[in-house]
């Protein structure tokens, strides 16, 4: 009998273990179908991977020295990635990163060194190899100190060194050798040591991924991803509801989120980093020369019934000329609030008694150019007759660089700290049509002191004062004015399991991680 | 035979360097930056200044174009400027899904237009007739974003007959026309429209001329009249109008490629000028310049097999 039991227990082990063994296997085997609003992937060297297409993806391959926490924008959260551990010097301009060892990069590209990552980062701060040169200027030398030890310095402080080595644009580590066997292929064959590789890109079709069992994290639990380019809305919410899609690019539209919330066995995901819009006004030319016509723009915009239109859970209002949650950001700056007579009178004061009609440049997007016409039609309220040019949206991005409108209603997101923001669309280096330009449209530089002063300072409490007096500035000469900030929306089955709870993502879209499963 | 097509492949090497030249200067006319598509809204002038001359953009325009001819009249379309792959490779991976959906549509439009539009004609002003012309109307005026949308619901959502994503494994026939399906119905009954109605119009011509009197005069049965000697007679128009759409279908469409989720030439266009890249815009417009040509050659050819005087000429 207890011959029997014994071989009966046996044979149940053996069974559980083969069923929890064929689970690990399928596990394994699972691929994960997300579905993107692309026509295709464009380059996926991340340091010219500039759309959002492409970063999603690229975050799922590449590691910086350090990450974001995942699910997380704050850069407090910032936490060890390649780097396992790092020092500063007392000034904080010497900084020595000590790598992991035993690192992996895909496809037998061999062990991360230090020479991997003084390569990156050269390559990173260099105009002809990267679209994010401008964020390494500070860096004075990079250097291996040995096989696994990089110590770079500074030419001067900068708000966060250790912002711009994350998991983000120019801070991730590619592999030196495949770069230079690979050269100008490496951007649709690139070689990370992130914790899924690419298998292939099929032109207009999908990007396919492949779990990198090396990753040193662990094996991923997804086998593979495919990231499939589906550029009409409708049909990829129909893909997604026909269940042929794991994870779907969503709009950010209130009526979109409530039908997509209501398919069955469904999750939305909204986080940030939000898309701040804001109508930059330029300083320089009539009629926005005059602070009166700047001011009456101000109170002619409705950012309440701008929440309403796009969605309150999708969007907030824009408080400040830096998004909100920005390390640095401050609402105490004397924003104008919406006030149609108020602008009206500031108009007749102006010498425009009958009102006013401005000629601007915008996009064809439709989610841009639907904001723009109901802001054309708050402005109408005030007496201003906004006549839109619209334009192909390449077409706009040239002409709004050529001053060729006085408007510009522009919407971005960067790095959260407000240094970032500030100093690309609100420094006199910045101005465009300048050497040094970058999307400075109001031609504004009355803050550049307290941007430069914050830049360099080492005290956080001084930085943030420092923040806090320019947006003051800015916002009361009116260099823009500030309309919502925009969410991020993406759609999941409720058996995915990101492996972390979703609040934010600079990659702007969900990471897949080694813990990322389907249930 | 062979000396005509070699004569008509000869002439349309003109045609095509003129389109080749005009591609070329339309798109540098077009505003819009490719350097700053590429490099995206942060990037420094100097990001950008390295990147215009990495692409050769900022070489004289008569260098560009000299270079540019000289490399495609040897095939030579060089290399995409956004994504660094060769064009032809880029090309070659989505042309068969074009020719699929292309072939298809055009067998479908064929196989329901013209007996419809014969049907049709054959019974002017009847209810036959009526029905045919509004129903072809309707196709005619029912964009593909709208009746796609609509199959997709049924066929897909409703009755999961077909996936919503219509890519297919070019490896895998059985899947390729699976995928094939919907697509081709979407796209096909716009051309069956097309091909209803002129067939019907051709045909109402056709069965007035003397030669139809004649036959029936003689005694020829008139299955035979309406099928050799009236739809015979009539097949100069329809085959110009197949030719025609064959060609538009081959650029055109995107929208099915859109809805449908298949890759394609269309989608291909339209992504090389929202993105500026003036090589593969180059290339492309080379490939479906010829695609045109050898259509056009096809129809020129079956012209003398309906018509013996069109080859004697």
């Amino acid at each position: 009998m207890r011959g029997f039991r014994a071989a009966l227990l046996g044979s149940a082990l053996a069974v559980a273990s083969a069923i929890g063994f064929n689970t690990s296997a399928m596990a394994q085997g699972q691929t994960l179908r997300v579905g993107m609003a692309a026509q295709d992937v464009g380059r996926l060297d991340p340091h010219f991977a500039v759309s959002t297409i492409d970063r999603v993806v690229v975050a799922w391959m590449f590691n910086g020295l350090v990450r974001f926490k995942p699910g997380s924008i704050n850069p407090a959260e910032i936490e060890s990635d390649l780097a396992e551990r790092w020092e500063s010097s007392a000034d904080g301009k010497t900084w020595t990163f000590h790598l992991r060892r035993g690192v992996q990069f895909h496809g037998g590209f061999g062990e991360l060194t230090a020479d991997d990552v003084v390569f990156s980062l050269k390559k990173a701060g260099t105009a002809a190899t990267s679209a994010f040169s401008a964020d390494y200027r500070a860096l004075e030398t990079i250097e291996a100190v040995d096989s696994h030890t990089v110590r770079i310095v500074l030419r001067e402080n900068i708000p966060s060194l250790l912002g711009i080595l994350t998991n983000y644009a120019g801070g991730y580590i590619v592999s030196k050798r495949a770069v230079e066997e690979r050269g100008d292929t490496f951007v649709r064959n690139p070689i990370g040591t992130g914790p899924f590789a690419l298998d292939r890109v099929t032109p207009n079709q999908s990007a396919e991924l492949v779990a990198h069992a090396g990753y040193f994290r662990g094996a991923p639990q997804i086998g593979r991803i495919s990231y499939r380019f589906i550029p009409s809305d409708a049909s990829r919410d129909l893909a997604f509801q026909n269940r042929e899609l794991d994870v779907n690019y969503g709009r950010a539209d209130q009526t979109w989120l409530n039908r997509t919330r209501a398919v069955p066995n469904t999750v939305v995901d909204v986080f940030e980093p939000g898309e701040l819009a804001i109508i930059n006004l330029n300083t320089n030319q009539p009629p926005f020369n005059d602070i009166r016509i700047r001011q009456a723009m101000a109170h002619a915009v409705n950012r309440a019934e701008l929440v309403r239109f796009r969605g309150q859970d999708v969007a907030r209002e824009g408080q400040s000329l830096v998004p909100r949650g920005y390390l640095g950001f401050s609402a105490d700056n004397g924003l104008l609030p919406a006030d149609p007579a108020r602008a009206r009178a500031l108009l007749a004061e102006a010498g425009h008694p009958n009102g006013i009609t401005i000629r601007a440049i915008h996009t064809q997007l439709p989610e841009m150019l639907n904001m723009m016409q109901v802001v054309q039609q708050q402005l109408r309220r005030s007496g201003i007759t906004l006549d839109l040019q619209v334009v192909e949206h390449a077409t706009f991005h040239q002409q709004i660089r050529q001053d060729l409108s006085p408007m510009v209603y522009y919407s971005a997101a960067r790095f959260p700290v407000a240094d970032i923001y500030l100093t690309q669309f609100f420094h006199g280096r910045s101005r465009v049509r300048t050497p040094t330009a970058v999307t400075n449209f109001s031609h504004c530089d009355q803050a550049d002191s307290q941007i430069d002063a914050a830049r360099v300072s080492t005290d956080v409490e001084e930085q943030k004062r420092l923040w806090a007096e320019a947006q003051r500035i800015l916002v009361q000469n009116v260099c823009g004015v500030p309309l919502i900030e925009t969410l991020l929306v993406f759609a999941r089955r409720a058996d995915l399991d990101y492996g972390y709870e979703l609040k934010g993502s600079m990659s702007l879209g969900p990471l897949i991680t080694e813990a990322t499963r389907l249930r | 035979m062979t000396g005509f097509v070699l004569r008509r492949l000869l002439a349309a090497v003109p045609t095509l360097i003129a389109v080749l030249t005009l591609v070329f200067i339309i798109v540098r006319i077009v505003p819009g930056d490719p350097a700053l598509v590429i490099l995206g809204d942060q990037a420094t002038p100097e990001a950008i200044a390295a990147l215009r001359t990495r692409l050769g953009l900022d070489r004289s325009l008569w260098a560009q174009y000299f270079s540019f001819i000289t490399s495609a009249l040897v095939g030579d379309f060089g290399v995409s400027m956004v994504t660094g792959r060769s064009i032809m490779a880029e090309v070659g991976a989505v042309l068969p899904h074009t020719i699929d959906l292309t072939l298809a549509s055009m067998i479908f439009g064929i196989v329901i237009g013209v007996p419809v539009g014969i049907w049709a004609a054959l019974h002017r002003n009847g209810v036959v007739d009526v029905a045919a012309r509004v129903l072809s109307l309707l196709g005619l005026s029912f964009p593909v974003f709208v009746s796609g949308i609509f199959l997709l619901l049924a066929f897909s959502l409703h009755w999961r007959w077909f996936p919503v994503i219509g890519s297919a494994d070019l490896s895998d026939y059985g899947d390729r026309l699976h995928k094939l399906v919907l697509p081709t119905v979407a796209l096909g009954l716009v051309m069956a429209a097309y091909i209803t109605r002129v067939t019907r119009s051709a045909m109402l011509q056709s069965l007035g001329e003397d030669y139809i009197r004649t036959a029936r005069a003689k005694g020829v049965p008139w299955r035979r009249v309406v099928w050799v000697h009236g739809l015979r007679n009539a097949s100069i128009p329809i085959v110009t109008v197949v030719g025609l759409y064959v060609g538009i279908l081959l650029g055109n469409s995107v929208l099915t490629e859109i809805v449908f989720n298949r890759p394609g030439l269309g989608k291909i266009i339209v992504g090389a000028l929202n993105q500026r890249d003036y090589t593969m815009l180059q290339g492309l417009m080379v490939i479906y310049c010829f695609l045109i040509v050898v259509v056009n050659l096809i129809t020129d050819l079956l012209y003398g097999v309906i018509d013996p005087r069109v080859k004697a000429e």
